[in-house]
Order: structure tokens, then sequence, then C-alpha cells
């Protein structure tokens, strides 16, 4: 091999960024990621940050906290000239709320490389899907011996005492309460009669999914509605339950990344959206958190499909939340959730 | 002189008052969902939270934990006070060093560690079954008891040095001069310690008592999802409800009931013994 002029002027470059990393760095700057912590905020350093990201010279920061603080960060921030986030990651439900409030900016499909691969049932115009899941029923299959088929079997005065919340959960928990009800996405009133008659039965509620976690494995409670994907961790864990996808539907989950109107690193926002399509990155996720790839052409191992993954009579009854109705109602049901069935 | 008091003056100015005025402004704005919040004078956030039956059972029950922690605190802190500010040893830095110890740890990490205690799986309850004293595991996390346990635990030392500080400044001769008199211990206590000690309960319920009533960590933690106090109850109308003004307007009721408790407070415990 003949060594060029050109080639040897490259490649002296690249020694010298090589050897010089802050430098190189430093021209290139940071994004700055609004995320949960725990298990998502490391496995987005594991299969984003670290293996994509960094190497192209941007500088990652996680700005870590629950979605509640960030979503009100997002709405103080609005009319700031620059933001805290570069990148926002939020639940669908969320992001939607905080798209009303123009605190996004529309997406340039066109920055992005992995657009198309994209799931086109979850195409946002102000927010890419990062994974996605299902809400189901969680049993304990030692304890529950007649396998539950409906979120109304955890009425059943068998159950009593023996079903949990996780009081974060509220949203979905009194979703399922209104599917259980005869009601859904568009209509939760149906969970008002559900949960005074679920307070009789002597629910108990957790503090968070950790604390629910822990009274599944201690066997306190045997019956939960849960993201299939949470559940899926718990069973890694060695925590008893086993999932139904509920006849009454499956109320589907988009975890979404966006970038606030007022970001201060635009470009590596969207490099930072790219390489939270990657298809490897996304198998990464699912293998260890259990959630599905919203990206075409992203592949699963048959063992990992199979639990994870919905059957196609299970996909059709998937439902998507009615983001309307939620913003209308949400407050109304979370003082609901509070007063009347915590109380 | 007066330019001494600038800097701390100017820095609460900015950092406590403006943001005050502006909370004060926003309670009287109404929530929307769709907008957050929309301009308007308006006491209606206001009235509904003293109408509404819940956010007066949270007030009610912040006002009871507040008051029952308080007398708690007394009633430990007194004796050991005592035994603090008549110690003549030189233990007695070391003895207040760890009477402080509590304050080293935060209040989460403090939590975390009485959750591992009380829990349902927790340190007391697996000792209980261990020993096949009890079957079911004893409800002792997500209730008051945990949060009043919790909330003592970290008050008690400002009651505690507070009540020692006044207590030291009491001559000892007063309560030998008592007993020269033939008064027995616990006389000598309630007619001349107790009443020269008097400024120190007052300082120190108070002090006690206003961290009680704006106690945040320790009861979301230790209190679970069913049990609520007003400092819990404000954050989650900001941050889960979004509900700006609401929030705002519970923030200043809980305010406004701290202020006339201790202002009362106060004025019964300096009625009772000013002469």
């Amino acid at each position: 091999m003949t060594i060029t002029r050109r080639l040897a002027l490259s490649g002296g470059a690249a020694a010298l960024t090589a050897g010089l990393p802050g430098i190189a760095r430093a021209a290139d700057g940071r994004v700055v990621i609004g995320t949960w912590g725990g298990d998502y905020g490391n496995l987005l350093r594991q299969n984003i940050d670290e293996p994509i990201v960094q190497p192209k010279g941007i500088e990652v920061l996680q700005d870590v906290a629950n979605a509640d603080p960030r979503k009100t960060k997002l709405l103080a921030e609005r009319q700031t000239r620059r933001g805290t986030f570069d990148v926002a990651c939020l639940s669908d439900t969320d992001m939607y709320l905080i798209s009303q409030q123009n605190a996004l900016q529309p997406l340039e499909m066109g920055k992005l490389s992995r657009a198309d691969a994209i799931i086109p049932a979850l195409k946002k115009p102000y927010a890419i899907p990062h994974i996605y899941s299902a809400l189901v029923l969680l049993y304990n299959p030692a304890k529950v011996t007649t396998k539950p088929t409906a979120f109304a079997d955890m009425w059943d005065p068998k159950y009593k005492g023996r079903v949990g919340f996780s009081d974060i959960l509220y949203n979905t928990n009194t979703l399922a309460a209104a599917m259980a009800g005869g009601g859904g996405v568009h209509d939760y009133k149906p969970a008002e009669k559900m949960l005074m008659e679920m307070r009789k039965l002597d629910a108990k509620v957790y503090p968070s999914n950790e604390a629910l976690a822990a009274a599944l494995k201690s066997e306190e409670v045997w019956l939960t509605p849960m993201w299939l994907a949470r559940g899926f961790m718990w069973k890694q864990s060695g925590i008893p339950v086993k999932h139904v996808v509920p006849k009454e539907g499956a109320y589907s989950i988009v975890f979404e990344a966006a970038i606030p109107k007022n970001a201060r690193n635009l470009d590596n926002a969207y490099t930072y959206l790219d390489a939270m399509l990657d298809a490897k990155a996304q198998t990464g996720f699912a293998r260890q958190m259990g959630y599905l790839p919203t990206v075409k052409d992203a592949k699963l191992d048959a063992d990992l499909a199979q639990e994870i993954s919905l059957s196609e009579e299970e996909q059709n009854r998937l439902v998507t939340p009615d983001y309307e109705y939620l913003q209308q109602h949400l407050n109304e049901y979370l003082d609901f959730w509070n007063k009347q069935f915590k109380a | 002189m007066a330019a001494l008091i600038l800097p701390a003056g100017l820095l609460v100015v900015l950092l406590m008052v403006a943001p005050m005025l502006l909370l004060a402004r926003i309670s009287l704005n109404q929530f929307s969902p769709t907008e957050m919040m929309v301009e308007a004078m308006s006491p209606e956030n206001y009235i509904r939270a003293v109408q509404d039956p819940y956010y007066r059972s949270v007030l009610l029950t912040t006002m009871v934990v507040a008051l029952g922690c308080t007398l708690l605190c007394l009633a430990l802190g007194f004796p050991t006070a005592y035994w603090l500010a008549r110690m003549q040893s030189r233990w007695k830095s070391i003895a207040t060093i760890l009477i402080l110890f509590p304050l080293l740890v935060g209040n989460v990490v403090r939590s975390a560690g009485w959750i591992a205690l009380l829990g349902n799986e927790g340190a007391i309850n697996a000792a209980l079954r261990g020993l096949h004293l009890i079957e079911a595991p004893l409800p002792l996390l997500y209730n008051a008891f945990a949060v009043v346990v919790g909330i003592v635990a970290v008050v008690l030392p400002y009651m505690i040095l507070t009540l020692s500080a006044v207590i030291e400044g009491i001559p000892r001769q007063t309560e030998e001069a008592a007993a020269n008199l033939g008064a027995r211990p616990l006389t000598a206590f309630r007619r001349v310690v107790l009443p020269l000690a008097i400024p120190g309960v007052a300082a120190g319920s108070v002090l006690v008592f206003i961290l009680c009533m704006n106690a945040y960590a320790t009861p979301v933690l230790l209190g679970g999802p069913q049990f609520k106090m007003m400092a819990p109850a404000v954050y989650d109308q900001f941050v889960r409800g979004n509900n700006w003004p609401f929030g705002a307007a519970l923030a200043f009721i809980l305010l406004f009931a701290t202020m006339v408790l201790t202002l009362v407070g106060s004025a019964l415990i300096g009625r009772r013994y000013r002469r």
C-alpha cells in the first residue's frame, strides 16, 4: 500500500484529534438529556451515549429526575431563551401535554437518518418513539390458580386485600378500573364506582413501583396492573409473576424523546435522537428492559420476543391513549385517586 | 450599624420576599388544563381549599401531627437537656456532638433507615416473626405512627439544644435554695426550674412546631400514599397536578396556619408564666 500525501495528512489529523480528545470534544460541545435515572438512564448510557454519541465527540450530560419535575421544568422554562434540556424524554401522554403547551419544536424529519425506520403507527410530528409496551395484568401463579383473563378479575372477592397498586401509576390504575367497569380510554367515569368497590376490597397502595415489587415478591399482594416490560424485568429478578394481556384491551405506552423549543445544542440533539433509533441500541433496550423496539429493523431473539412481544391477536387489542381526553380530565382523576380512593 | 444587616437583608428580599410575592400573585390565577394558568384576580382557590373537606382534613392531620411531635419532643427533650446543661465533665462536648449526630444524616437517608427497620419485611417484623411472637407483620410503616417517629427523630436535637442553652443560664443556686427551704426535687422543678426555663420551652417549641408543620420528606417516605400532610399536598398540586394556582393557595394557607398557631402558642405560654 502506498502512502499518499493526502492519506498521510488525514492520518496525522486523526492521530492529532485522537491524542487530544478534550479539544476535539470542546469543538463539538455537549448535549443535555432530561431523563429518568435508574435503569433507563443507565441503559441510555450503555446503548446510546457510550457506543454511538460520545465517539462523535459529543459530551452527553443527563439531567436526572422523575417525569413530573421535568415536565414542570419544561413548562416553567417555556418563555426563557435558553432551556435546560436539549432532549426531553417522556411518556407519550406527558409528551402530548407538553407539546400542547408549546414547549417543543416540530421535528425536521429530514435531519434524522433513521426517520424512515420508525413504525408508522408510532410517528409523531413533535417527538420520536423510543420504546413501547402495553399495560397488562400481573399475577402470582402460585396464589392465583385460575389464570385471570381480564382486569375485572381483580374485583373477585377471593382476592380481597391481595390487589396492589403503585401510587405513581394513578393514571393507568384508574384506566384499568375504567376498563373493568365497561369504560375505556375515552371514558374514565366507570372507574369511580369500580375504585370505590376496590377500596372496600381492601386494595393496597404502594408509594413506588419498587415498593410494589417488594410486596409482590413477599407475596403480600398477588395482582396488579403493570407495564408488560416492567413485569418482564421483575420476572428476571425472581419476582413470582406472570402476565395476561387483559381481554378489555391492551393500553399502549410509548416512551418518546423530543427537542424543547429553547434547546441550546440543536444539532447534537438531532444526533442523539437518531442514535436512539439505532437498531442495535433498540435491541439492547429490549433485552435489558423488556420494552419493544419502535423501529422496523430491530430484530429480537426468539426467546425474548416470546416474553415481551404481543401475539397478533393481542396486538389487535392494542388501544392508544386519548390524549385530549386525558388533558381535560387527568387532573380530575388525580383528585379522585387522592381524595376518594386513597382517603 | 444598619449596614451590617444589608447583605443578609438583600438575600432575604431577593430569595424569599420576591418569590413569595410571585407565589401570592399566582395563587389568585385560575387553573386551566390546556394553558396551565390563566391570569385572574380571584380568591377562588382559597375558597375551594377551605371548603374542600379533603384539604381541611389534611390541614388538621398536619396540625395534630405537628402538635403531637412538639409535645413529645418537649417530654423527651427536657430531661436530656437538663442532664446536658448540668453536666460538668469533659464528656459534655462529646454528648453535645452525639445529640447533634442525627442531623448529620440527610432526611431521605434517615427515612430509608426507618423503612428498613419498620417495613413488613423490616428488621422489627422479621425479628418478631423469627421469635414466633406474631403471625402477620405489624403495620409499622406507612401510617401516622411511622411519620411521628420519623419526625421526632429529626427535630428532637433542636429541642434539646435550645432547652439546654436556657437551662444552663439558670443558676444552680436557685435549685439549692429551693431545697434548703424544704422543697422536694419535683416541687423545685415545677416551681423554680420550669418557670425560669419557659423562654427555652417557648423557643424550642416554636422552632420544632414550625419544622413539623412544614415537614416534607418524612411524611412522603414514611407516611406512604394514604397519609397526607400539607407540604406533600402542595408539592402534589404543583408537580403532579400542574395546578400552580391551587398549590400556591395551599402554600399560603399552610403559612398562615403555622403563623397563627405559633403566635397563639407563644402568647399562651407567656401569659401562663409571666409572673
